[in-house]
């Protein structure tokens, strides 16, 4: 065999390299002996393999006594143990479809014995087209699953299954990481109006290359044994292991792409920067982002920076600020197979730039997981996972975020202009101001100071993993125990320097956090045969969960010597809040009956009973239970399979309790650190809580049809479901002259209907072209059924001006938008002021919801010989958001809107001041200023339809003489464009409708300066040794 | 058999978990909180205190300086580095309007609450003498409260089973405030402190450091004080006899009732202006109202200079625009603000150059209040240096190592004026003149007015005497009182609707060029519109409310306005 110098060098120092290694050649055929183009060759346990050619042949170089798996779409697959040099394979096509996926607890089950639905995602699916963030990598590859993004780097996403099922509490899906619920909390998850970085966690902490696989348990049906977390589905990633046996397996694989904003906003370039249809002339006024000064001509006139210039568009001047980021994943993965045991190591390095300058994320990620056997009965399996991560200048996507500043940028303006962002050395308060286009007296930033000059780091390290012990008494008796654990430190300093446009005498602060989790579990597995036709599985278990947390706060503002930043040589030194060990512990034990009989009828029952410590004594034990049937109704509908491959239909029916988090049971008082004049204070708690809480219930229906037809050719698999929460706990505002402002109590009932359809097939298998494709789309629709007697609804988000509220409203829905319109009389006739502006309604009337009416994808593999290319377009239809970023820029004149009315309108409608009709003429700029008051103006469809990922592959043949067993590339694009998109009526709409402000419920359905989404090109080069 | 003795152990360590319960109450206490039984009543008395009357910068900012603060005339926004024209919140501003009620005044009622219930008959902390500070407290909250909005929930309150109190009329929530107010004084008696060891009030106490005769006296010119608002208005037959009750039990004569300043707080705690004045730029840095310059300088008024920096004058520059809107109004603004500055007695020069002026103004000579409501149109001619800034005292932030004018709650001099006031009516007997100028002894005294000055200007200004009609000595009082009141905007505004005095602000504004009408249509607002929360979670019980008071608008007169 034959390797490159440096990999000799690198693998003798490392593993003093002893396989032997062989060519293999054979060919696939079916069971007619058709040759099967495209079929899978795979060295088991590592990600070594090959594909047939047109004619069904293959070769591969493997080593004595390594197992190929042969696969191929609707045939079972074979596995084969290589003795000889000459492989010739038929397989049977794959009539009951024996898929095997992962279950509850990591339980393989086969797939046609389940009662409710799960869906699969393969390793390749997520890591060829690389994200920092698994999730954002499957949105629309999962019917119903339903992923929101806030649009910053680095930066979490939302992962709700089935709607929200909760009012205020946790809401997204569970994800599990080898059967090890892993924490999915950033320190901070966004949902303010002001300030926004939101940070990473969970999924974002997993290295797509170590994932095997991905298994999607949609509702409580497919997750009631993992207990209360899971009532909102659960993702459960299955990542790589070595397996016993196997040859040593190199993988070396590269992502670089290349970032470039996907989309902006609309531009005018006519006009500059002003007021009331005038240029500034005295920079000591207050020039703001206005720009509504004259026509730009190129005349000399005075500018911010106190000089003068000429006032001529700079038509780029937003975009400019961005550049081509590049970002660069490159993972190794080294695996051997020894008699009784394997291992795998992997490394993962992540640099990743932003589209802003100086702004950048670095990963490191190592994984080592080994398995061994201690005995025919005993074996282990043990991983750990370090994770660490630096974030410089993570992006804020607020009104007071680099966004802010950038996105209002008055047309004149030239971006030379803005790179010096401070006076040099600066001595008094005044001359540590930032420069910026507001002129002397503004409070706008500079966005090059905030790139350059103000510091935010944030670091977080994670270690996960777990220890697995696994005993086989008998054939059809098994146990394990395992123990995972998952810790997170995470620290964010911040700082913004003296002269900052709104901490203006500076301001350092630190936030340190750490979370915990234990969790320990033991089950015992029952598998027997009872009867010719009764087969049975039963499990037992329990499981102690332990999770923990505890934080750090402090700040400072106003530095004694303005150039240097730490806490004594702070002049104000706000009192450090420290968040003691937070402990919640959840114990509990459960069960499990699958009943199968005859291979057509499947009965499964689970059984779970918690006791959660966030429960008084009486109410902390609650049990719940989930029953599902399937039945295999081919035999019986076409007994001949002429059509049907397969025909199951499925029921289910579960419930799942809900705990809440510490502390909420019984009243306490707060001593603020800063009391008052040095004087103890105390303050009482505005939330009034509630020592008899109960758990909440979830309950949930579920009714499903799968067929396979057509030789396997066409699939199709539909689930419905009916999901009801009630006892809901919840802070119930309550007013304000109760003496609370919240109550917290068990109430209300929300309800979530929805449908989750896939389709999929092989329409093309012609010759060495075969073309795959699946589509899903799903629809949820939730609906408040009640809050409290006299409580109709309940604000997630307020705007600053009032004119908007995100609501859950009582015989509406959580994420109802309210706001503000314009008023009309009652014959209908538009109201304006005496002053001829819009006369505005209060905020009470319902303008959209946050959550999408549909969301969907379509996902399509071409293969041709060893080329091959991935599309998915996907989208999301209704819903709609509001967006604060489109009303700013039309009030501030720069969006290509704002071109309207430049000259002055006069207002149709009936004038309050006269009653007659309105003549009063107001000008553009106080118009675009009265409409923004007006929230249904800036309320915008989330239908969108993009191109996600597309993914132009090529195995590169005959790579053994270069010591390479396989080597792939591909070009690869993601965000490339929109296919369809609201845009305003046609003038243009710049924003992504899939950002929003945060990852919390309440921050769904309201965008604010979010960063511009990001389209990537790049390539993906894997190389197996 | 070795199988079951697995399902045996199996069983044995669901048993283990079912049981490993022991420890789940302890962890599920907070650590850093006390229960009720590690605290005492003086702690509660502290931030019932700061709570209402020096809450933090978020509601400071929102409620006091750009609604009350300017709706009293005392400060304006819109010189022509602000962000906003003075204009501003002359038609709703929703957001600000929510923000001070929710997060500050209805907020309030949790920290009042809790103290009342802790310290009334049957409470854990069970105390006669730190209820009745409850109930001096309680009249201090709900008159700013009903005063502000109108019809509050008011007898249903703070009642934990009732989640939909009711609203009350004013008459009632006066009336029965009134009543608090007697028990308070009846239960206080002739004590001076509230008892001894850990019951015994001091320096947690803000206002008086434990004097309980001070309390006594703040709950008479409390009650004084809303049975003068309520005086006339229908269904007050409650009032005169209050008021002479109120003047007989004993006013708050000789102490005022003031929050010192924490100098180091965290303005995110409890702000100042100098906190907004100074970090946020563009923004802060108002103005003086000309309401309020002009009667302390026509009056030769010794506090002018203690209150007020002259105009930093220099040479400004009143361009006439080239472009836009401003080009055909700015003769008329010239002449306008020509006006302005001649009716201020103002020492400046005006010559014309090219198509606009010059404004040559000394330093350290003029006091020029800025006239309220000037709208966007006139703001780019507001230069800084024409108008008085407030005195340093009042802009000092925190942390900067100056002193800052303390919170007023409620002044001594107040309690004479109202004396005064209730004599002027007929309601009570004396020297209404003498209770008036010990009332301008104690104002100028807050401002550290040497006594000499103060003695010279009684004894010489026309303003110092209540020598006119009945009307005209209510002007001078209700002035008196405003003034007092400077940098409380909340009772200046109040003063200014139940008064009609400055009349120069009561009548409102009417020239479209010059001033912001906003939805007022020019006229003088008469309250806050409810916080849009209240339309959600007490819906039908505002609208019944509504029914009664009238349209939820800030035109809408209260009870007892003028």
């Amino acid at each position: 065999m034959r390797k490159n110098i440096f990999l000799s060098a690198l693998l003798s120092l490392t593993f003093g390299l002893s396989a032997f290694a062989q060519q293999i050649s054979g060919s696939v055929s079916d069971d007619n002996g058709v040759p099967l183009p495209g079929a899978t060759i795979l060295i088991q346990g590592t990600s070594q393999g090959t594909t047939t050619d047109f004619d069904g042949n293959f070769s591969i170089e493997s080593s004595d006594g390594s197992t190929l798996v042969i696969s191929y779409v609707g045939y079972e697959s074979q596995q084969l143990v290589v003795g000889s040099s000459s492989l010739n394979v038929q397989l049977v096509p794959d009539n009951a479809l024996d898929e095997v996926v992962i279950t509850a607890l990591g339980i393989s089950r086969e797939r046609k014995s389940l009662g409710y639905g799960v869906t699969e995602v393969a390793g390749d699916d997520i890591n060829v087209i690389k994200n920092h963030n698994i999730a954002s990598s499957l949105t629309g590859k999962v019917a119903g699953l339903n992923i929101t993004d806030t649009g910053s780097f680095g930066s979490a996403s939302r992962i709700v299954l089935r709607g929200n099922n909760s009012l205020t509490g946790n809401t997204q899906a569970l994800v599990v990481v080898d059967g090890v619920p892993i924490n999915q909390d950033g320190i901070n998850s966004g949902d303010s109006i002001w300030e926004n970085k939101i940070t990473s966690g969970g999924l974002t902490d997993v290295n797509p290359n170590d994932v095997e696989s991905i298994s999607v348990l949609k509702g409580p049906n497919a997750s009631a044994l993992y207990g209360s977390r899971a009532g909102n589905g659960v993702v459960l990633i299955t990542t790589k292991k070595g397996v016993a046996g196997d040859d040593l397996g190199i993988t070396l694989n590269t992502n670089i792409t290349f970032d470039n904003p996907m989309i902006m906003p609309e531009y005018q370039n006519v006009y500059g920067q002003g007021s009331q249809g005038a240029a500034y002339t005295d920079i000591n006024t207050n020039w703001g982002t206005a720009n509504w000064g004259p026509q730009m001509d190129g005349s000399i006139r005075p500018d911010f920076t106190g000089g003068v210039s000429a006032y001529s568009a700079q038509p780029n001047n937003v975009e400019d600020f961005f550049q081509t980021a590049v970002r660069a994943i490159t993972s190794i993965s080294i695996q051997k197979g020894f008699d009784d045991g394997s291992v795998r190591f992997s490394y993962s390095n992540n640099d990743t730039q932003d589209l802003t300058p100086n702004s950048h994320l670095e990963s490191h990620s190592f994984n080592l997981r080994g398995t061994m056997d201690l005995s025919d009965k005993l074996s282990i399996d043990a991983k750990a996972t370090y994770f660490t991560q630096n974030v410089r200048n993570r992006k804020s996507n607020s009104g007071q975020s680099i966004y802010g500043m950038l996105y209002n940028m008055p047309r004149n303006v030239r971006l030379s202009m803005l790179e010096r962002y401070q006076v040099e050395n600066p001595g008094t308060p005044a001359e540590f101001k930032v420069l910026s286009y507001g002129g002397a007296n503004a409070q706008t930033g500079n966005p090059y100071w905030m790139s350059y000059h103000d510091e935010n780091l944030d670091r977080r390290s994670r270690f996960f993993g777990f220890f697995k012990m696994d005993y086989d008494f008998t054939d059809w008796l098994t146990a394990f125990v395992r123990v995972g654990a998952d810790f997170t430190d995470s620290k964010i300093e911040r700082l913004d320097k003296p002269g900052h446009h709104f901490w203006t005498s500076g301001q350092y602060q630190l936030d340190m956090a750490n979370y915990g989790e234990f969790n320990t579990d033991f089950v015992v597995t029952a598998n027997r045969d009872l009867t010719d036709k009764i087969n049975l599985i039963a499990t037992a278990g329990g499981t102690l969960s332990k999770r923990t947390s505890e934080g750090f706060n402090q700040f400072a503002r106003n530095f004694k010597i303005p150039t240097k930043y730490f806490f004594s040589n702070a002049v104000e030194i706000a009192a450090p809040v420290h968040r003691p060990v937070m402990t919640k512990k959840v114990n509990s034990v459960y069960g499990s009956i699958n009943l199968g009989y005859d291979d057509f009828l499947y009965l499964d029952g689970t059984l779970r009973n918690d006791w959660s410590s966030t429960l008084s004594e009486d109410n902390r034990s609650y049990a719940y239970y989930s029953a599902s049937v399937s039945a295999l109704l081919t035999r019986f509908i076409d007994p001949t399979e002429q059509t049907f491959d397969l025909f199951k239909v499925r029921a289910g029916y579960a419930e799942v309790g809900n705990d809440t988090d510490p502390y909420q049971l019984s009243q306490t008082f707060d001593v603020p650190g800063q009391g008052y004049l040095g004087l103890t204070t105390l303050t009482a708690p505005s939330v009034k809580l509630n020592p008899d809480l109960r758990p909440e219930q979830v309950t949930s229906t579920e009714f499903g049809l799968e067929l396979v037809m057509l030789n396997n050719r066409l699939n199709f698999d539909i689930s419905v479901y009916d999901i009801s929460t009630t006892d809901l706990i919840f802070n119930v505002p309550v007013p304000a002259a109760t003496g609370y402002q919240f109550f917290k109590q068990n109430v209300g009932e929300v309800n979530n209907k929805g449908f989750e359809v896939t389709i999929g097939g092989r329409p093309i298998q012609s010759g060495k072209f075969v073309w795959d494709t699946s589509l899903n789309f799903a629809r949820n629709d939730n609906y408040l059924v009640s809050l409290i007697d006299d409580v109709e609804s309940f604000a997630y988000l307020n705007s600053n001006s009032g004119d908007l509220q995100l609501r859950a409203q009582v015989g509406g829905s959580i994420g109802d938008i309210y706001g503000t319109v314009w008023e009309t009389n009652d014959s209908g006739q538009n109201l304006v002021t005496a002053e001829g502006l819009h006369v505005i309604s209060a905020a009470d009337n319902l303008l959209g919801n946050a959550e999408p009416n549909f969301i969907g994808g379509w996902s399509n593999v071409f293969r041709y010989d060893n080329i091959s290319l991935s599309l998915q377009i996907d989208g999301r239809f209704g819903g709609e958001f509001y967006s604060m970023t489109a009303r700013d820029l039309d009030v501030n004149g720069v969006s290509a809107a704002s071109l309207q009315y430049r000259d002055g309108v006069t207002l149709s409608g009936t004038n309050t001041g006269t009653g007659g009709a309105n003549n009063v003429a107001i000008t553009g700029q106080q118009y675009w200023s009265s409409q923004s008051g007006i929230a249904e103006n800036y309320v915008y469809d989330q239908t969108n339809v993009r191109l996600r990922e597309v993914a132009l592959g090529y195995q590169i043949p005959n790579t053994e003489r270069f010591g390479v067993e396989n080597a792939s590339i591909q070009l690869i694009g993601r965000n490339l464009f929109f296919i369809t998109k609201d845009s305003r009526g046609g003038t243009g709409f710049g924003f992504d409708p899939e950002n929003m402000l945060g990852t919390t419920i309440g921050a769904q359905g309201y965008q604010s300066y979010a960063a511009p989404s990001i389209r990537s090109v790049g390539v993906n080069l894997t190389l197996n040794f | 058999m070795k199988n079951y003795n697995f399902l045996i152990f199996t069983l044995l360590t669901m048993t283990l978990v079912v049981s490993c319960t022991d420890d789940f109450n302890e962890i599920n206490e907070r650590p850093d909180a006390l229960a009720s039984a590690d605290v005492s009543a003086k702690y509660f008395v502290t931030n019932t205190q700061i709570g209402l009357f020096a809450q933090d910068r978020f509601t400071y900012w929102r409620g006091n300086l750009i609604h009350a603060d300017r709706y009293a005339g005392q400060h304006t926004f819109g010189y022509s580095a602000n962000w906003w024209d003075d204009g501003a919140c002359y038609s709703y501003c929703a957001g600000w309007t929510n923000d001070t009620h929710d997060a500050w005044i209805g907020a309030y009622n949790s920290q009042l609450t809790a103290f009342t219930n802790f310290v009334k008959e049957g409470g854990e902390l069970e105390s006669p003498n730190y209820y009745a500070i409850s109930l001096v407290m309680k009249a201090l909250y709900y008159q700013l409260y009903t005063d502000t909005w109108g019809m509050i929930p008011f007898s249903e309150a703070s009642n934990p089973d009732i989640t939909q109190p009711a609203f009350d009329d004013q008459a009632t929530i006066y009336s029965s405030l009134i009543s608090d107010l007697d028990e308070a004084v009846s239960i206080i008696g002739s004590q001076t402190t509230t008892g001894s060891g850990v019951d015994m009030l001091a320096e947690n106490d803000l206002f008086f450091a434990g004097d309980l005769q001070a309390w006594k006296g703040l709950a008479n010119s409390m009650k004084l004080r809303l049975a003068l608002r309520a005086y006339g208005a229908p269904g007050a037959s409650f009032a005169s006899s209050a008021i002479s009750s109120a003047i007989s039990s004993g006013v708050l004569a000789s102490k005022n009732a003031l929050i010192e300043r924490d100098l180091e707080i965290s303005q995110w705690t409890s702000a100042v202006y100098g906190d907004i004045w100074h970090n946020f730029y563009g923004g802060g840095n108002w103005h003086l109202g000309k309401s309020l310059v002009d009667p302390l300088r026509d009056n030769n008024d010794p506090r002018l200079p203690y209150m007020a920096k002259t105009s930093a004058g220099g040479t400004i520059a009143w361009n006439k625009p080239t472009e836009g809107d401003g080009v055909a109004l700015f003769d008329k603004h010239v002449e306008y603000l020509t006006g302005v500055l001649d009716d201020q007695d103002a020492v400046y020069t005006k010559t014309a150059n090219g198509d606009g002026y010059t404004i040559t103004m000394p330093a350290g000579v003029n006091y020029i209040g800025q006239p309220t409501r000037l709208n966007a149109k006139i703001k780019h001619m507001l230069d800084r240096n024409l108008f008085s800034e407030p005195a340093a005292i009042v802009t000092n932030a925190h942390n900067s190592g100056n002193p800052i004018y303390p919170r007023i709650v409620f002044p001594a001099a107040e309690s004479h004026f109202l004396i005064a006031e209730a004599i002027t009516l007929g309601l009570a007997g004396g020297d209404a003149q003498s209770f008036y100028q010990d009332g301008l002894r104690h104002a100028m005294a807050l401002w550290d007015v040497p006594s000499s000055e103060v003695e010279n200007f009684i004894a010489t200004s026309d303003m110092a005497k209540l020598n006119g009609s009945s009307e005209q000595n209510m002007e001078k009082i209700a002035t008196q009182k405003w003034l007092a009141h400077y940098t409380d905007g909340f009772e200046a505004w109040a003063i200014v609707r139940d008064s009609g005095y400055p009349s120069v602000l009561a009548n409102g504004v009417s020239d479209p060029d010059i001033f912001g009408l906003g939805e007022l249509d020019g006229a003088y607002p008469q309250r806050f519109q409810y916080p849009t929360g209240m339309y959600t979670n007490n819906e039908s019980n505002l609208q019944s409310a509504l029914s009664t008071q009238g349209p939820d608008k800030l035109a809408t007169k209260l009870w007892w306005a003028k």
